[in-house]
């Protein structure tokens, strides 16, 4: 994302347009407000240049006439004034600090910390500057890498340290910094095929351990969850610089699905910096929902939950294609969901032995061993 | 329960050999003996309530405490004292050692002992299973000492067994009794029980006595075995207003039954049945008893013990085809409905309350009256379904809530569109609230002997319903204006807070000048809002109120602001520099200037002769253009309406002179009846709106 930080003066520029939009107003007699665009699944369009969804024109006005817009605004300005506090003394703070710092706002004060990321978020989208812009970073950034790749990060003390993910890091793998910029870490090389990015912890530990990265030569990533900005940052530079397929192995439901759209086309929390974000070529590897049947894999009922995400993915535009159409489907028309580890029905080695190279075979056209 | 006894009699003058003491274990399911858990909590009702009817009928403010404690055996020993009239030692016996049977036989009146055995059931249960004996521990106020005595159950003969009798000094009546009372009566006594809590406890027993008597104060202490405390609770009185004395009536023959009938005939010293008729029921006219004989076809002076059957049949028909005068009601002691507002204070911490209690009514001969409480919000619980409490005669009902009359009319009521969840509309309803239903009645109609639920009674429904719509709507309008209240607070804050905060930050940012907020809080707020306050000040004994109108459109705006007070005989309003005049009772109107656009007017003025709590919030009403958020436009045709009703009443109370009842509420030192009067105002306020 070097390309698209702004420097201080920008920043602090942009921020403060935000807070003339306000006055302005109120020299007008009228109530200040915050123009953004609608941050949800209705107001998501596939651009077809960058090949990732971003926000579409729909745009949501925040005015003060009701109390809690009124409370946003007012945050608004709060947060603008800590950053702007942030880039002049040169300090960084994390989303959770900056939720409690808002303790001293009075009635600027964030309720919960989703509200103060969210609001981060907001000003992002309004001012067109990134977060690392802010000097905010997240909270964690979770993802772990095994492999034969080699990177080159900067340390503490600004020295470029060279990391290989092999052979220089233990069990856990190598921790992917929140900030993936080349400023902070280069791609030095590497000796796969391709990346797996992987759903759950159990998983990523079980292909460790059955050394599934030399025998399938490729790089793990561990996704834990929906995976964070850099997670995902981490992955599309692979994809780019080194021209390696992504390929997503995770459980098989609702929410993985999800993931999936979210590492290939890009959130919707998100959408305003999808082409930073999302790789489109990333490939949806498995659990399948015919796995299911195919591998009579022992599954659990879709709850009422699972049934209302799956429904809402229907009219999600990641969606909407035949492919995620015929998969949600038959999830719902079978009614059950599975787990990644279901597959050690079959034995610990199950997995690495058949499942995944079946799979890699058929989806990737990649032969193993 | 008279009924049975009395059974119980004839079947013992047939066979000499049946013993009460066999009766009692045949029939203890009814009686409320059957389980070790009911045991405990029918010996409570019977002391309890015996010392509520005799505290009442000595005019005296009851205190009550009740001790209870776990000992070996699966026993507990249970110890009751009240600081009532207490009992002259001659009588202990009668009282403790004779069932009820028949003193109070022809009489109607409404009272709790209607509903038991009596004490003597408790005698005869600690006896039964434990072998022990009870001791009554009694002070009357024309003594120096206390009298002392173990009583025991001749069950044979039907009469109590003194022993151990001894006489007290008053010292040792102080230490004994906990209570600094020159009168008053301890029973101590053993039996086997159990202890629960919950639902049905002696604990919610006391509590739901102590609401619909909130004149007492009643505590309870349960120790267990290593001397720990396992329950306990207390409920101070909340008004020192005695209920009102109940007066007795003679029957009413639309509410004649054939048995009742046949042995009134038999026992009457009347010569004729005509004498019988005019002197044994209520409301028999020598007229009326001539068209009833002549329906019946009987002569007047026909002796009323040798009636045969076929003739009281034709007399119980002639009675119906009559037109008589409906029975008197004044025999009934409703509890009022501010004073239930009162009890339910005293045991539910809530935010609103409502009552209504309905003017009295006849059913079958039989008056009855219908009395319903309310209380939301506060730290009641939202999840669970609503607490319902059912009293009979100021009689906790607490078993068989499925089953009883005055659940149905609960159930029967769509609570949803006062602001309740209910599934389906029909059913308890769920949410924060308890209700609160008693009927006063001279003949409780239960559906079995065990008199836990009522039996049903389209009158009663009827009335029932129309009470629990009543306290329905009061709920409603009260979240109505919680609802305002919170959007307009909210509103306020957001003009007088956020607002300039969002200005000077944006502008102290920009290094630009701050702008003008006035402009801008007009197209926010756009409208009028009106604000309203009652706080209780202590130190001066009144309730101030305080009403504040915003302005906050663009154009000057002028109304009569109108508020709803608690006006009566011993309430008036001070400090009301403002002014303003009468507009019906109840209903005091100030006219104001025009408030400018952007700025605030505000009406203060203060209640005297309250008592805190009894007034928590003010409805506040205005006449002229334009809405008021917070207050609701005043309906001009009910207005005259409710003037013209007052005009009349005005009349009509120059021509009442004070009847003898009132002089008794005088020597307690309660001003006559005033909370009825102005509760029923209140009443009819509630209904112009």
């Amino acid at each position: 994302m070097k390309e698209k930080t702004r420097s201080k003066e920008d920043t602090i520029e942009a921020l403060h347009a935000v807070a003339a939009e306000m006055h302005d107003r109120m020299m007008r007699g009228e109530p200040p407000r915050m123009t953004l665009p609608v941050r949800s699944k209705k107001n998501i369009n596939f651009d077809e240049r960058l090949n990732v969804y971003k926000y579409g024109k729909k745009k949501t006005i925040r005015d003060a006439t009701s109390l809690g817009s009124a409370h946003q605004l007012l945050r608004a300005l709060f947060v603008t004034e800590f950053m702007e506090e942030m880039i002049e003394g040169q300090k960084s703070s994390t989303l959770r600090e900056m939720y409690y710092i808002s303790e001293g706002w009075g009635y600027g004060k964030f309720g919960s910390q989703n509200e103060s990321n969210n609001l981060a978020e907001d000003l992002e989208i309004v001012t067109g500057c990134l977060r690392e812009d802010f000097k905010l970073r997240p909270e964690e950034d979770g993802a772990r890498i095994i492999g034969n790749l080699t990177f080159e990060e900067r340390n503490r003390r600004g020295e470029w340290m060279r990391i290989n993910c092999r052979d220089d890091v233990g069990d856990s793998g190598y921790g992917v910094p929140y900030n993936v910029e080349s400023e902070k870490l280069r791609l030095l090389g590497h000796d796969i095929d391709f990346m797996m990015a992987i759903e759950t912890g159990g998983m990523f530990d079980r292909l460790v351990e059955n050394g599934f990265d030399e025998s399938a030569r490729c790089g793990l990533i561990h996704l834990k969850g929906q995976p964070a900005r850099s997670t995902r940052r981490i992955m599309k530079r692979i994809n780019e610089e080194w021209g390696l397929p992504i390929v997503v192995f995770t459980d098989c439901d609702p929410w993985s699905f999800r993931i999936f759209a979210s590492i290939a086309y890009g959130a919707i929390k998100t959408a305003h910096i999808s082409e930073y974000l999302a790789t489109p070529s990333a490939i949806y590897l498995g659990i399948d929902s015919d796995d299911i049947k195919a591998y009579d894999l022992p599954a659990d009922e879709l709850t009422s939950r699972d049934i209302e995400a799956l429904k809402a993915e229907k009219s999600d535009p990641r969606f909407q294609n035949q492919e995620w159409t015929d998969q949600i489907d038959l999830m719902l028309e079978l009614g059950e969901k599975a787990e990644q580890q279901s597959l050690a029905k079959y034995g610990l080695d199950f997995v690495t032995d058949t499942y995944l190279p079946e799979k890699l075979r058929q989806k990737l056209g990649i032969h193993i061993g | 329960m008279v009924v049975e006894m009395d059974k119980a009699q004839r079947i013992a003058n047939k066979q000499k050999q049946i013993s009460i003491s066999e009766f009692f274990e045949k029939n203890k399911h009814f009686l409320g003996f059957d389980t070790h858990q009911r045991a405990i909590i029918t010996a409570v009702k019977e002391a309890v309530d015996n010392s509520l009817d005799a505290c009442e009928e000595a005019r005296i403010l009851p205190e009550i405490h009740v001790y209870i404690k776990r000992i070996e055996g699966g026993k507990l020993e249970l110890i009751t004292q009240d600081n009532g009239p207490g009992i002259p030692r001659d009588s202990i016996a009668n009282v403790f050692g004779k069932f009820l049977l028949g003193s109070r036989f022809h009489a109607i009146r409404q009272t709790r002992g209607q509903q038991g055995i009596g004490i003597t059931g408790v005698v005869m249960y600690s006896q039964l299973t434990t072998g022990s004996s009870t001791t009554v521990l009694s002070k009357i106020e024309a003594e120096s000492t206390a009298v002392k005595v173990d009583l025991a159950l001749d069950t044979k003969n039907n009469r109590a067994l003194k022993s151990n009798e001894e006489r007290i000094p008053i010292e040792e009546w102080f230490e004994e009794s906990g209570m600094q009372t020159l009168h008053g009566l301890r029973i101590k006594t053993v039996m086997s029980a159990k202890y629960q809590r919950g639902r049905q406890s002696v604990h919610q027993y006391l509590r739901m006595t102590s609401i619909v008597n909130p004149h007492a104060t009643i505590r309870l202490k349960v120790i267990g075995k290593e001397g720990e405390t396992v329950d306990e609770g207390e409920w101070v009185r909340s008004t020192s207003k005695l209920p009102r004395p109940v007066v007795e009536i003679k029957p009413h023959p639309h509410g004649m039954q054939f048995g009742t009938l046949q042995r009134m005939l038999k026992n009457t010293k009347e010569r004729t049945v005509k004498s019988f008729l005019r002197k044994e029921f209520e409301k028999v006219s020598p007229l009326v008893a001539k068209k009833i004989l002549e329906h019946a076809e009987l002569d007047e002076k026909r002796r009323p013990a040798g009636l045969p059957v076929e003739s009281i049949q034709s007399l119980l028909a002639a009675f119906m085809e009559v037109k008589i005068q409906s029975p008197p009601v004044d025999c009934l002691s409703p509890i009022e409905d501010l004073l239930i507002k009162k009890g339910l204070e005293k045991a539910i911490d809530s935010r609103y309350a409502a009552t209504v209690t309905r003017n009295p009514s006849v059913s079958q001969g039989n008056p009855f009256q219908v009395e319903v409480g309310l209380v939301f919000g506060g730290d009641l619980p939202s999840d669970g379904t609503v607490e319902l409490l059912r009293f009979a005669n100021r009689v906790p009902l607490m078993y068989q809530q499925g089953g009883c009359l005055l659940t149905k009319g609960v159930e029967s009521i769509d609570w949803r569109r006062y602001g309740l969840e209910q599934p389906g509309g029909k059913g308890v309803p769920k949410g924060p609230a308890a209700i609160l239903v008693h009927l006063a009645s001279t003949n409780v109609q239960f559906t079995s002997e065990a008199k836990e639920a009522v039996s049903d009674n389209e009158e009663v429904f009827d009335e029932l319903r129309r009470a629990l719509f009543e306290v329905g709507r009061g709920l409603q309008s009260h979240r109505k204006r919680i609802g305002q209240r919170e959007k307009s607070r909210e509103k306020f804050d957001l003009i007088n807070k956020i607002l300039p905060e969002i200005a000077s930050k944006s502008s102290s940012m920009l290094g630009r000048e701050p702008p003008d907020l006035s402009p801008i809080i007009t197209k926010i707020m756009n409208a009028v809002f009106c604000e309203e306050e009652v706080i209780w000040e202590a130190r001066d004994k009144l309730a101030k109120c305080s009403i504040k109108i915003y302005n906050y459109t663009a154009r000057a705006r002028a109304y009569t602001i109108i508020a709803k007070w608690p006006e009566s005989d011993s309430t008036s309003i001070v400090q009301n520099e403002r002014g303003g005049r009468k507009e019906a009772r109840g209903l005091w109107a100030w006219r104001l200037d025009a408030i400018d656009p952007g700025s605030m007017t505000s009406i203060d003025f203060a209640v005297s002769g309250l008592n805190k709590g009894d007034w928590k919030e003010a409805e506040v009403f205005y006449r002229g253009n334009g809405e008021v958020i917070g207050s609701e436009k005043i309906d001009e045709t009910l207005l005259e309406e409710a003037r013209k009703q007052e005009r009349l009443q005005e009349v009509v109370d120059e021509f009442i002179v004070p009847d003898v009842s009132t002089s008794f509420h005088q020597k307690d030192g309660v001003p006559l009846d005033s909370n009825v009067v102005s509760s029923e105002i209140w009443e009819a306020g509630d209904k112009l709106f």
